[in-house]
């Protein structure tokens, strides 16, 4: 029953203790540990392939390239092609993990012409590059690029993340060069509504509003980039007992199932690839964004042009996730405030920030909601407002409550 | 009535005097350096790990005691025994090239330091700089405060995570006990533990606490890391080498100019 210890000393050796322990005697204890240990001692790195769907480079513009996948059907949705922009922070490999939860092999099943872009791999050399840079330079030459191949018509830019951010950014200033915009687990307004976070979400929020500008700046300053070690164990930090307990009883629960630690050496092997950002561009990014919320506030600027999202003209999907840690809800959602009724639609995915990409429910939810968004918004037949066949299918309509634009300090 | 020649001597002497003067501050000021750091007879060249702005630095030589005189010699009331340990480092300046990074490591030192010794080093590392005094206590006093500064920002930090963990136990200990995590099937009380822990640590760092802690050891790190860097590129300078800050320059030109030929490009596309 209760240990009745007031004295804090005792009471934290007890808790480390009370660790210890628990760890200790599940190994000690659990065949299932063991079944687990035996795997993973036999497996190798080779076995824990990811993003392996083929695909060729066709644009490179310094390292940015973009790939074009093989398509995997003969049959073709008119749909205008999909240029995929992961952000800076991770690897645009998230999106095609393995055969079975990959989102590029969704789109090419469904006749996508499927484009992604890859940011390469920033050194020191690129730290002076600003999002100035990304967003209006690469990312512009590679839609650019794909509206040239298209025959000069516009495309459609599905942005994930912080490549999200720079795609609404980019179609708000290039409103011309997109037939369609779609989102997910993208910050838009970067503070949220801290008041309503559940416990362990908006913690990047808060804990970057916390530093100030010369913080930052040292931070950048000193190291030229801003390390993806170092964001990686911020990302570790935000979910203390997952991160403390993943590669010990995580990997225990798994009872030696080979493919369900396959897909968490998968995922670690995503996570454990994390390139170094361009500082200059991780300085806007955390002090204009982050601390001072630019982007809502109508101050963040590309090409010298202050950016209004308003100026988003096409037809936009917004994937957000219920759970996410990283990006809350609230950070996302407020993109609907500066686009008209018939222009926005959501999905609310029930699940975390990766999971939108990796979960197996997410195969049908997220890849089967994006495709029939399009066919329905961006096809000849659906802009006619004659619904295919997919479009049946439940997009969580955003339901308009929003005022105009609450931007929060 | 005084010739212009003999205005031009009173000039001359007054700048032989001040000269003298001057010299004879910096003998001191080198002397007691030099006496402080030498106290223990032994250790390596300490100038190839300070390298630049460090003078002729080739007759002295480190120790923790050396360390310790040196900073009475400032603050004469300064009680050294208050943070002995380690004493298995004196000869930390022996290790050549990594003389210059564990400098930085106070933990060669000592554990925690007073306020009073950080006082003294901010006093050091604050000073006047001279032109033409090499004056290496400024750093490595610099050095020495921003590594105490971390170490106890890395304790405070520990500090309010301790917290979250006894609380979490405590939480536990409502329902169960240690005894119940050793048992041979602890499924039910392992996962109230980590339901547990989980709750406390999540709430904890929301707190301004844990924010005021994480921000102050941040902070501290990246005060040590700049610290490497300055010494780093001493280092280049005086070994020939490009430094950081020359390869950066050349990194934002190149930046720079890349901008300027693609906004080029697009203006004569537009034409």
């Amino acid at each position: 029953m209760a240990a009745s210890q007031t004295d804090p000393e005792k009471l934290l050796n007890e808790a480390m203790q009370a660790w210890a322990a628990s760890v200790q005697s599940l190994v000690e204890s659990g065949a299932k540990a063991v079944r687990s240990s035996e795997f993973l001692a036999s497996a190798t790195d080779l076995e824990v392939a990811i993003a392996e769907t083929p695909s060729d480079e066709v644009f490179r513009i310094d390292k940015v390239t973009v790939s074009r996948y093989q398509p995997l059907t003969e049959v073709r949705t008119d749909v205008p092609p999909v240029l995929i922009s992961y952000g800076l922070f991770g690897r645009q490999t998230m999106i095609d993990l393995q055969e079975d939860r990959s989102l590029v092999r969704n789109l090419l099943s469904a006749g996508v012409d499927v484009y992604v872009v890859d940011w390469g791999t920033p050194t020191r050399a690129d730290q002076f590059i600003t999002l100035d840079d990304i967003i209006d330079d690469y990312l512009r030459s590679c839609v650019e690029y794909l509206a040239s191949r298209n025959d000069g018509k516009p495309i459609t830019m599905f942005g994930i993340c912080e490549g999200g951010t720079f795609s609404a950014a980019l179609a708000a200033a290039q409103p011309q060069l997109f037939a369609g915009l779609a989102l997910a687990i993208t910050p838009i307004d970067f503070k949220g509504d801290p008041d309503n976070f559940w416990p362990g979400e908006g913690f990047l929020n808060s804990w970057i509003s916390n530093l100030t500008e010369d913080d930052i700046d040292l931070l950048i300053g000193t190291y030229g980039m801003l390390p993806g070690a170092l964001t990686g164990a911020v990302f570790s930090s935000l979910t203390p007992v997952t991160s403390m307990t993943k590669y010990n009883l995580g990997l225990a629960r798994m009872d030696g199932n080979e493919a369900a630690i396959l897909n968490f050496l998968r995922m670690e092997k995503w996570i454990a690839d994390r390139p170094d950002h361009p500082g200059a561009a991780a300085r806007e990014w955390l002090n204009d964004l982050y601390r001072e919320n630019h982007l809502v506030k109508g101050k963040f600027k590309i090409a010298g042009k202050a950016v209004d999202l308003s100026n988003i003209a096409c037809p936009v999907l917004n994937i957000y996730a219920k759970q996410d840690h990283i990006v809350p809800a609230s950070c996302t959602r407020p993109l609907g405030d500066f686009l008209s009724d018939d222009q926005y639609e959501e999905i609310g995915f029930p699940g975390g920030h990766v999971g939108v990409f990796v979960s197996g429910k997410a195969q049908g939810v997220v890849a089967g909601g994006l495709v029939e968004w399009m066919e329905r918004k961006l096809t000849a037949a659906g802009a006619k407002g004659q619904p295919t066949e997919t479009s049946s299918r439940s997009a969580t309509k955003k339901t308009k409550t929003r005022a105009k634009t609450k931007t929060k300090a | 009535m005084a010739t212009r020649d003999d205005g031009l001597d009173a000039m001359m002497n007054i700048w032989q005097e001040s000269q003298a003067a001057f010299f004879k501050a910096q003998k001191e000021v080198a002397d007691s350096f030099t006496k402080a750091l030498s106290q223990t007879g032994q250790g390596a060249d300490m100038a190839g790990s300070m390298a630049g702005n460090m003078a002729d630095m080739s007759t002295m030589s480190g120790g923790v005691k050396a360390w310790q005189d040196f900073i009475k010699s400032w603050a004469p009331g300064w009680d050294p025994s208050a943070m002995m340990g380690q004493p298995n480092r004196t000869n930390m300046f022996n290790m050549g090239r990594d003389d210059v990074f564990s400098m930085l490591d106070a933990s060669n030192w000592t554990q925690f330091a007073p306020d009073q010794l950080r006082d003294i080093l901010m006093s050091i590392a604050n000073g006047p700089r001279f032109a033409d005094l090499a004056m290496p206590q400024v750093d490595a006093a610099g050095a020495w405060r921003e590594v105490l500064d971390y170490q106890q920002a890395t304790a405070d930090f520990a500090k309010t995570m301790q917290k979250a963990w006894s609380k979490a136990y405590e939480e536990y200990s409502k329902s169960f006990t240690l005894e119940d995590l050793k048992a041979p099937d602890p499924g039910e009380a392992l996962d109230a533990w980590l339901a547990a822990a989980n709750e406390q640590l999540l709430d904890i760092q929301r707190s301004p606490e844990f924010l005021d802690a994480q921000r102050r050891m941040l902070r501290a790190g990246n005060e040590i890391k700049a610290r490497q860097r300055d010494l780093a590129e001493q280092w280049s300078e005086a070994y020939q080498m490009p430094t950081r800050t020359e390869v950066d320059d050349l990194a934002k030109i190149v930046q720079e100019l890349r901008r300027e030929v693609r906004q080029l490009k697009r203006q004569l596309a537009a034409q």
